[in-house]
């Protein structure tokens, strides 16, 4: 793999003590230039929920179908979906085929399933809830729990920035809520379980997780859908709040199936004092996905571990904006992404790095990793760099990699054919993510997904390597 | 016919010829050594009798085993008993040693090798090759020492169990204790499993630990000269200047070319 800008070749580094207070990376229409942190509609203005509804309502009537543009090559459009056309259905029945066969079979602390716009299934282990854990559907948590739910709900996340995160916060249907209290040390993960089987649908899905103090949990998300003709979108919101001294490893498993479903989703999850959070998004399919991801410290002595991949294949269009964000220091951050794309997919990841003024003493990096497996497909990795204090470091490196053909001829020499080799290559490049998971049965499944999409593009992986 | 027969090998890349018509013949239980002064062909007759896409073998044939494998994949060469060591191992980030060993022997199996008889197989050669039993769990040769990455090639030799290895100048940039270990554990092999190898090297200090029965000397794309293991003690007194004169390489052509038993 050839580096194009290590860690610290080409790489833009801000850590300084003078006066400078703001550094800012030339680039006009990087998202990241214009870019201010969620600033939340909820508890900040004490709307109730149905005011939040009513108002979220008027923009939805009232606002297009959002474009995101980048440094004038890129955009992410919504031009094709044709959202009249599409329903939410609060009546669905039983828990879709594609989450039984997908989903592992292991123990678990709690699983919620939301199929459409109903919530299908719902357990939790019984000495959980006696320890006052609460899983549930967001719907049911606003009627059992309103003053803890309120409280958080929307806390951060706005609700009329585009039409589909007015959409969410509007019409959300069903919903998940996990609540895990004080002090309560969870080992197994809660799966949180977003599905949709048939084409038509339009799933506004809503998440809402509250880690107590010193609590520690995992979260297993996972958005499946079946491989269907036809349209459906996911908008979805999910906003996770660690409170002191809690801890969280948070995983998405993503995988759209190969219908024509569209996913434009927000993401924040807040990291308290002392509090750490490890968060993973496996990004493995879907036609059109938009994701902005927000990490934020919110605290003093927050930590954080922010990873990613994805996989892009043939023409789906992937968006991620991610945002490393540290509110206050000392606080710690490190983000690691990587990604892959085949066929004649786009993929384009911007990695922000904010530090507001006053997060003395933070410490954060950020790096991105491409691996081009295709002559028409296509990666875009833009980090950036806000720094607007003083006593900080803050940088950012990343690289560029094809397929390596030495390496090829090397395991070819032990004996693996060409198609085996590359795929050690790309699993390979995966693996130091896929290893963080620390979780066996997901580590699988993500390493099961990349090598059917690997054997899926494997012709055009053989066209891309001969003609170079 | 000869395990490994190479005849009348011509080679080229894409700027110059560099095999010149090169006859060499080795079978299982024989250790050749290839010696040749820098730029002569060595790793390029290495890395065309594995079938490396960037040489282009213009006249002659690679026949092993009684196969013409002269346009074989190279996996094709490696499951028919083929192995190359190589000068300049590659490293494979994200895959550990230990699993890449059992991908390469399931490759060359119908069913996929017991666990039991992996870890034993890996056991002796771990003991073999005198290196951590951590050694397996580290990604393959990602961060290793020039002598760790010498080892690890060495490693898969004995755990591949190929008829016939080609160690690619595997003793450059070598401590001598790591040469010990490394030119041991291929005597061993030779000596336990009825290895054969073409050893080529630069110089001749991995054949005072492995001793070879024949004895090639390659210059300008071409073998020149052919003996036993006099005649590494020759090329030590002599050096490479004094042979070229005498065999006149380049213009001379070879001397008893293709006949082992000089």
């Amino acid at each position: 793999m050839s580096e194009s800008g290590g860690a610290s070749n080409g790489a833009q580094s801000a850590s300084t003590n003078g006066a400078t207070p703001i550094q800012v990376k030339a680039g006009r229409h990087r998202e990241a230039t214009l870019y201010e942190a969620l600033h939340g509609a909820g508890a900040g203005d004490g709307r109730t929920l149905a005011q939040l509804r009513e108002a979220a309502l008027r923009v939805y009537e009232s606002s297009e179908l959002p474009v995101w543009r980048r440094s004038g090559f890129w955009s992410t459009t919504l031009q094709d979906l044709d959202l009249e056309a599409l329903e939410t259905s609060v009546q669905e029945d039983g828990v879709p085929d594609v989450v039984t066969r997908t989903l592992p079979s292991r123990p678990r602390a709690g699983r919620i399933v939301q199929s459409a716009g109903a919530v299908v299934q719902v357990e939790l282990d019984a000495e959980l809830a006696a320890k006052g854990v609460i899983l549930c559907s967001l719907e049911q948590a606003f009627e059992q729990h309103r003053e803890l739910v309120s409280e958080w709900y929307s806390k951060r996340v706005p609700i009329d920035r585009h039409k589909l995160e007015a959409a969410n916060a509007a019409l959300w249907t069903g919903g998940a809520f996990l609540y895990v209290p004080h002090g309560v040390v969870v080992e197994q993960p809660f799966e949180i379980v977003y599905a949709i089987d048939r084409a038509g649908v339009a799933q506004y899905g809503r998440t809402l997780v509250l880690g107590g103090p010193t609590s520690e949990f995992r979260v297993h998300e996972y958005e499946l859908a079946e491989d269907f003709e036809g349209q459906a979108l996911h908008a979805g919101v999910f906003e996770l709040y660690l409170q002191d001294g809690a801890r969280c490893r948070v995983a998405q498993y993503q995988d759209w199936g190969r219908g024509e479903v569209f996913d434009v989703s927000t993401r924040f999850v807040g990291v308290g004092r002392d509090a750490y959070c490890h968060w993973l998004p496996a990004l493995l399919g879907g036609h059109l996905v938009r994701q902005h991801l927000e990490l934020a410290v919110t605290e003093k002595g927050g930590d954080m571990a922010f990873r990613g991949l994805f996989f892009a294949e043939e023409h789906e269009h992937l968006d991620v904006f991610a945002v490393d964000l540290h509110e206050t220091g000392p606080s710690g951050g490190d983000v690691h992404w990587r990604g892959t794309a085949t066929g004649e997919s786009r993929a384009s990841f911007e990695g922000l790095i904010q530090i507001d003024p006053g997060a003395q003493q933070t410490h954060t990096y950020l790096q991105i990793h491409s691996m081009m497996l295709s002559p028409k497909a296509r990666i875009d990795a833009i980090p950036s760099v806000l720094v607007s204090a003083d006593d900080v470091s803050a940088s950012h490196g990343g690289t560029v990699g094809e397929l390596d053909e030495t390496a090829i001829f090397y395991m070819q020499t032990r004996g693996l054919d060409r198609a085996a080799a590359v795929r050690v290559i790309v699993e390979g490049f995966f693996e130091p993510l896929v290893a963080e998971l620390q979780d066996e049965a997901l580590e699988e499944l993500v390493r099961g997904r990349v090598a059917e999409k690997l054997a899926a593009a494997r012709e055009d992986i053989e066209t891309y390597a001969t003609s170079r | 016919m000869a395990d490994l027969e190479i005849k009348d090998l011509h080679v080229r890349t894409d700027e110059r010829e560099i095999l010149r018509g090169v006859d060499l013949e080795i079978n299982r239980g024989e250790i050749h050594a290839l010696m040749g002064p820098n730029g002569s062909g060595k790793s390029t007759l290495a890395n065309t009798l594995l079938g490396h896409p960037s040489y282009e073998i213009t006249e002659g044939s690679i026949t092993f085993k009684g196969e013409d494998i002269t346009e074989s994949e190279p996996h094709e060469r490696a499951k028919a008993g083929l192995f190359l060591a190589f000068q300049y191992p590659v490293s494979i980030p994200g895959v550990s040693v230990a699993n890449f060993l059992r991908m390469a022997i399931n490759a060359k199996r119908e069913e996929p090798i017991q666990v039991k008889e992996f870890r034993t197989q890996l056991q002796h050669a771990i003991e073999l090759l005198d290196v951590d039993k951590a050694f397996t769990s580290r990604h393959l040769n990602d961060g290793f020492s020039g002598g760790e990455k010498k080892r690890a090639e060495i490693l898969q030799m004995a755990m591949l169990q190929p008829d016939i290895a080609i160690l690619d100048e595997t003793d450059s940039g070598l401590d001598i204790d790591a040469l010990r270990t490394v030119a041991e554990g291929v005597q061993r092999l030779h000596d336990e499993q009825g290895l054969g190898a073409l050893i080529i090297t630069h110089y001749q200090r991995i054949l005072h630990y492995v001793k070879p029965e024949f004895v090639h000397i390659l210059m300008d794309g071409k073998i020149v000269l052919e003996g036993g293991v006099e005649l590494v003690e020759r090329l030590e007194r002599e050096g490479y200047d004094q042979i070229r004169q005498e065999v006149g390489a380049g213009t001379a052509g070879a001397v008893a070319a293709g006949d082992s038993s000089v």
